[in-house]
């Protein structure tokens, strides 16, 4: 009786810790949202939104959809048109040479978590491959 | 004795509520105040100005005559703190946009790449209509004078500021009142900074009628 209330008892202190793989991924939306914050929310705005028809939204955006190319926009930026959601914006965005690809693959897991239905990581090593056959390089 | 206290304790209640009440708070003159010729006190004035408006239209002060108005400094291309200054910005003009008192006037200070063309697409996708809030640009140093002399923020190009996007500026949005007398200077990258912007304007329309 004693040892399976003991074996009971463990098992819920486990369970509650989570495993380490949750643990990393708590880790990556934290530092995930403080790089947005940092680096993304003066234009497409803490709640993804956008703004007006300056700045296309994250939030419902059908941008999304192609991880790769967001991946390499946000390492070297773009400028002229890009269509979202049907609707054409033409506002440059700046790269962000200085960001490590953890930094990018943190800010990318906390994207897709928020707004494009993910609940998983983004892992470094794909970060670094997709890095590596981006299109625009400069 | 008792009954006393009770009455200095019951003034200084009704005096700390008197000298909290909002309508009773008045904006103060900021700038250089100088002594005139009989004696009264010369407030700092923004100068007379002349720029161009994303219509090709000349804006100058009498523009703004009879108006409140507030100022700020910005550049289209600026990847830093001006789409939070328009995004606060935007919270004034939805406020006031319906109110004739009431004006806005944003100078980009990289008239080299803001074009009147490139203001009014800027405009245009920020949702601006009707002449409440306009966008000028005009001969840089003139800007740059006005910014620093009179409007007291900072405003220069300064090609060491990559990230900025090489321009240096203030993100300070200033209060003007009819006669075009500084009267306050809020962050406009702090939502609650522009929430007390848009509480003085109420103030100063109440004080100039």
């Amino acid at each position: 009786m004693k040892k399976s209330l003991c074996v009971i008892f463990s098992g819920v202190l486990l369970a509650s810790c989570g495993s380490s793989e949750e643990i990393k991924y708590e880790q990556y939306l934290v530092n995930g949202e403080q790089h947005y914050l940092k680096h993304c929310s003066n234009c497409h705005q803490a709640d993804g939104s956008g703004l007006k028809d300056l700045y296309p939204p994250l939030a419902g955006s059908d941008f999304l959809n192609n991880k790769e190319l967001v991946i390499c926009l946000i390492r070297n930026g773009m400028s002229g048109e890009i269509k979202v959601n049907g609707k054409v914006y033409n506002q440059p965005m700046p790269g962000n040479k200085q960001l490590y690809e953890l930094d990018i693959a943190e800010l990318t897991t906390y994207i897709y978590t928020k707004w494009g239905n993910s609940k998983e990581i983004t892992e470094v090593s794909s970060v670094k491959k997709t890095l590596g056959e981006c299109k625009t390089k400069e | 004795m008792i009954k006393n206290i009770q009455f200095i304790f019951v003034f200084l209640i009704a005096l700390a509520a008197f000298s909290c009440s909002d309508s009773q708070r008045k904006l103060p003159y900021l700038g250089n105040k100088q002594v005139g010729e009989n004696g009264d006190t010369v407030f700092h004035t923004i100068r007379d100005f002349k720029f161009v408006n994303q219509d090709n239209d000349t804006i100058t002060n009498e523009a703004y005559k009879d108006k409140i108005y507030i100022s700020d400094f910005f550049f289209t291309s600026c990847p830093t703190i001006c789409p939070v200054m328009k995004t606060q910005m935007l919270r004034v003009y939805e406020k006031f946009k319906d109110n004739p008192q009431v004006g806005i006037l944003s100078h980009t200070i990289d008239p080299r790449h803001d074009s009147v063309q490139v203001l009014k697409a800027y405009r245009d996708r920020l949702g601006i209509k009707g002449n409440m809030w306009q966008f000028v640009t005009g001969e840089q140093d003139d800007i740059y004078e006005i910014a620093q002399k009179f409007y007291m923020v900072s405003a220069m190009e300064d090609s060491a500021a990559k990230e900025e996007g090489g321009f240096v500026h203030s993100g300070a949005f200033i209060l003007t009142d009819k006669q075009r007398h500084v009267r306050g200077m809020y962050d406009g990258t702090k939502e609650e900074e522009v929430t007390k912007l848009i509480k003085d304007i109420q103030l100063l329309l109440s004080e100039q009628p």
